[in-house]
């Protein structure tokens, strides 16, 4: 799905909902997280790392599973080291292995979840019934949750963490194993959740184009580490007034015109279209016009961004440089 | 898309905390229910409670008409055919004169034969048959991951899955021995016998404490410790089976020596100036014919009057001691002591592992 399917002006809370503070956590003499602070406001947060970075264990720490070395977590204020119960009735979960009880149908799995959550049985029943049908899980929702497909177990999953309404959402690898079309549409969710009901959802992902379809914000871990944190549109570079202008005509006289303006451009490395440098409205007007003269015929302008690919390497490269991969612990 | 699919609803209604390890147990009861093999074994298992129940109306049936003595000699009739009519002589055997004293002493006694002779053989083919995928199923299939990211402690999880054994395991001792009780008062002659024999429920339910607890946790933490059911069910059957071996191959080398014609025991098996428990003067052994009369599961279960001394090497015969003292035939707490011990010491140890594997994954 293209990114500006899914706006990303997404609400913003002054108060995070999800705040980590020099969270260090060690297994033995392995460090697995290392003074990790973190914001997670309302809106998508994207996880991203490579394996081994410590991603799974800072869900477990703000779901209060691990006993942290050093560091606090806050879940809406509350510290999960004090009081677990509460902070998982705010939160869902969706993990990234099949986690489901062999025998139970889809529809019952649901039901389950909602009542370890604390939702009366009858209730139960219903509220899951709700949620799978906006999951679309039509009538496969009966069977055996050990005889579906991948595609009607990440959809079981995912309406088992959210059947209790909960405030922050934390999903591995939503889309791991949907096609296309259940990947666009489990996506649509998350943004749904966020945008119109006001949820708090980090995603720990892999794939990168969801993150910058989606993701509001970023956290990039490494070996335990916050390398990076930001916007998506700052860390890719979209505010730094380079516009992408794409069309067809003669791009590369479009871009000896501008220049000849005062307006900075280049045509794009890729041939798609011209890179534009406008700070002002003035440059956009000239860009208008001299596109008019040029007799370029315009599909888009926007901001220009760098693949978020490029950011997540360039900040492992830094990494790397800073602290060898194989460095003894 | 579905018609009735309204959107994302949010949930504004109750949300009761506690109660999960209700809602793991009540699930799991069902989805261990779904086992066709698991309804055949209990339906199986039901069978001796008819044959006890016949033991329960002879008796009321000859207090009844007055005739014990004829009892008595139907009973010795009986003698040889297995531990029930061994059971039944050696019951009407004794001084039977108060019909209230000789119904006590005989009930007692087919409650404690029933709970141990044909049950305690069966709960652990049942315990085996569930057990292991209680745990180690979820450790398999990752479903741990569906309990410790939500509100459920591992307390409540323990108690979930204790609740699941627990109910199947009272399905074959707790509740055919009740219903034996209430067979026994209903073949009475008068209803007050309930009233007389109030105590035996509560009995029935402190013997079958007395297995449920101890098996219920030990099986359990063998499920914590693997995902492979094969293996957790396999040690399972394999403690017991080795316990046994060991118990009995030292009880053996005891009667073997007792046999001798100089020997001597007391109550306590052989006879021991230093044997703490040896209050009563020591009574020559019985014949090993006399022995095999009531056979090892009475000994084991103490209905015949004596402890073994190695019962507390394993569950079964150490069970088998408690459940006696729980229903008064063994009366020597010095005697039970061992055994209680190494129940206790089994619970407890099993408990510690349980708590200690069953979100391990999740803290990993």
């Amino acid at each position: 799905m293209p990114a500006e399917e899914f706006p990303v002006s997404l609400p913003v809370a002054d108060t995070p909902s999800v705040r980590l503070e020099g969270v260090t956590k060690r297994y033995g003499r392995r460090t697995v997280l290392e003074r990790v602070s973190l914001d997670v406001p309302a809106g998508i947060t994207g996880l991203v790392g490579p394996n081994g970075a410590g991603k799974s264990t800072l869900v477990r720490a703000i779901l209060g599973l691990v006993r942290l070395a050093a560091g606090s977590v806050r879940v809406r204020g509350i510290d999960p080291a004090v009081d677990p119960r509460r902070v998982r009735r705010l939160t869902g979960v969706v993990p990234e292995d099949d986690a489901a009880v062999p025998g139970l149908s889809g529809v019952e799995m649901v039901q389950y979840a909602a009542r370890l959550s604390g939702l009366p049985a009858t209730e139960g029943l219903r509220r899951a019934h709700e949620v799978l049908d906006w999951c679309d899980a039509g009538q496969e929702r009966y069977r055996a949750v050990e005889t579906l497909s991948v595609g009607m177990r990440q959809k079981v999953a995912f309406a088992a963490a959210i059947v209790h309404d909960p405030a922050v959402v934390i999903l591995d690898e939503p889309t791991n194993g949907l096609d296309p079309l259940e990947r666009r549409a489990m996506l649509g969710r998350l943004v749904a959740l966020a945008r119109d009901h006001g949820k708090t959802i980090l995603v720990s992902t892999h794939v990168l184009r969801d993150v910058q379809s989606i993701c509001d914000r970023l956290v990039l871990l490494v070996r335990g580490r916050v390398r990076l944190a930001g916007s998506v549109t700052e860390l890719t570079g979209g505010g730094g007034g380079d516009l992408r202008l794409r069309g067809t005509g003669s791009l590369e006289g479009l871009a000896a015109r501008l220049a000849a303006r005062g307006v900075p451009a280049r045509p794009a490395d890729d041939g798609t279209g011209v890179l534009v440098q406008a700070h002002d409205t003035a440059a956009v007007r000239a860009i208008w016009a001299e596109a008019l003269a040029a007799g370029v015929s315009v599909d888009s302008l926007e901001p220009e961004r760098r693949p978020l690919e490029e950011v997540f390497l360039a900040a492992l490269a830094a990494a790397d440089a800073e602290e060898p991969r194989h460095a003894p612990a | 898309m579905p018609l009735h699919d309204v959107g994302y609803r949010g949930w504004h209604g109750p949300q009761r905390p506690g109660g999960a390890a209700g809602v793991i147990a009540t699930t799991g009861i069902r989805l261990a229910w779904k086992s066709r093999w698991l309804r055949r074994v209990i339906l199986f298992a039901w069978s001796p409670a008819l044959v006890f129940a016949g033991g329960f109306f002879a008796f009321e049936q000859a207090i009844d008409e007055g005739a014990i003595g004829a009892g008595r000699e139907v009973a010795r009739r009986l003698d040889g055919f297995g531990l029930f009519g061994s059971l039944l002589a050696e019951s009407l055997g004794g001084s039977l004169d108060d019909p209230d004293q000789a119904r006590r002493t005989v009930w007692t006694r087919l409650l404690l034969a029933f709970m141990r002779a044909p049950q305690a053989v069966l709960l652990a083919v049942v315990v085996g048959l569930v057990a292991p995928r209680l745990i180690a199923g979820d450790l398999r299939a990752k479903a741990w991951l569906v309990y410790f990211t939500r509100p459920v402690s591992r307390i409540d999880y323990v108690l979930g899955k204790v609740g699941v054994l627990a109910a199947i395991v009272s399905l074959v001792t707790l509740v055919p021995a009740l219903v034996l009780w209430l067979v026994g008062v209903l073949v009475s002659p008068s209803v007050w016998v309930a009233v007389a024999t109030w105590d035996l429920p509560l009995r029935i339910l402190a013997a079958a404490a007395a297995v449920t607890i101890p098996t219920v946790l030990l099986a359990l933490a063998y499920s914590s410790l693997t995902a492979e059911t094969r293996i957790a069910a396999f040690a399972w059957f394999a403690t017991w089976v080795a316990c046994w071996i060991t118990h009995g191959a030292l009880t053996g080398a005891d009667l073997a020596a007792a046999s001798r014609p100089a020997a001597t025991v007391g109550p306590g098996g052989l006879a021991d100036p230093d044997d703490p428990f040896e209050d009563g003067p020591p009574v020559v052994v019985r014949s090993p014919r006399g022995q095999r009369r009531l056979g090892w599961l009475a000994r084991a279960a103490g209905i015949d009057g004596t402890v073994d001394r190695w019962a507390w090497l394993s569950p079964f015969h150490a069970q088998g001691v408690v459940q006696a003292w729980i229903f008064g035939i063994e009366k020597r707490f010095a005697a039970v002591l061992p055994s209680l011990v190494s129940l206790v010491a089994v619970a407890g140890a099993s408990l510690v592992v349980l708590l200690l594997r069953v979100d391990a994954p999740a803290r990993a």
